[in-house]
């Protein structure tokens, strides 16, 4: 795999680059959204849950959709998704990415009612809402470490 | 061994990450807490020595790849002016919260895509 990785042809380069992008900034965004809602739980909870809830629907969301379609591209170059019994590591990549794609539309969801009642006065900053953000965040964020513990050293 | 050392080399790239989404976000005219600038800062601390340490180990433990190639020694380059622009920007913020962090922010956010585009192109390798 060393060596694979060494001597990539180099029409993989493209769909590589967009799903290693569409990662980065999705993880990243996902840190920032953690970062947001705890500040909101310890001060200005308005302009944190407001952060939180546009980090997700303009960060985490778009980075899920470059990553995933990243991810389809470079497997169907390297014949992954022809595999009837496909490498574990690319079975981690699918069992991680397309779950939690369901827990982040939730987090979103979470997160605009919560900025919403915030920005109305109503919302409190440990509200179940906020919380529900930040687990389903966090549920993601795990899942994505074990997926570039996956693809680094692609276990068998 | 290659494994590791690239598991980790991801981490810390991903946390450079962190700093430049936040940073974005900052640009971009979000309101955030001097806590949330401090985690993104660390982040790059953390992930800009893991990177540079890790992807020069990298490089040394890999035949296919030598130390003193083009596109490592460019993204050596890279990270320095990355490094550098970011902490011009972390001090401009911390003399005045509201100053304008722009240009420096994506100058640093365009060295990091350079980076990216070396480590997955390789040109030369």
């Amino acid at each position: 795999m060393t060596l694979l990785a060494s001597v990539r042809p180099d029409d993989w380069d493209l769909p590589l680059f967009l799903h290693v992008l569409g990662a980065m900034a999705l993880v990243g965004s996902l840190v920032l959204v953690v970062l947001a809602l705890v500040s909101a739980r310890r001060g200005d909870s308005a302009a944190g849950l407001r952060l939180a809830y546009r980090s997700l629907l303009f960060g985490v969301i778009p980075s899920w959709i470059l990553m995933r379609v990243g991810a389809q591209w470079i497997a169907s170059k390297e014949g992954l998704d022809d595999l009837d019994e496909p490498p574990a590591w690319v079975d981690i990549g699918f069992l991680t990415s397309e779950p939690t794609l369901l827990l982040l539309i939730a987090a979103t969801v979470c997160a605009g009612m919560a900025a919403r009642r915030a920005r109305e006065g109503g919302g409190r900053a440990f509200g179940g809402l906020n919380t529900a953000t930040l687990v389903l965040v966090t549920i993601s964020l795990l899942a994505y470490v074990l997926a570039i513990w996956a693809m680094s050293t692609k276990p068998s | 061994m290659y494994h590791t050392l690239l598991f980790f080399h991801l981490i810390a790239a991903f946390l450079l990450a962190v700093t430049v989404v936040t940073y974005t976000a900052v640009a971009l005219g979000a309101t955030t807490g001097g806590r949330t600038l401090f985690v993104a800062d660390r982040c790059w601390d953390v992930g800009g020595l893991g990177t540079l340490v890790l992807g020069i180990w990298l490089a040394l433990d890999l035949d296919e790849y030598d130390f003193f190639d083009g596109w490592i020694l460019g993204a050596i380059a890279l990270w320095f002016v990355a490094t550098g622009v970011g902490q011009s920007t972390q001090r401009r913020l911390a003399a005045d919260p509201n100053a304008d962090i722009g240009v420096m922010h994506w100058l640093r956010t365009l060295a990091v895509l350079g980076l990216l585009v070396l480590m997955i192109w390789k040109p030369g390798a």
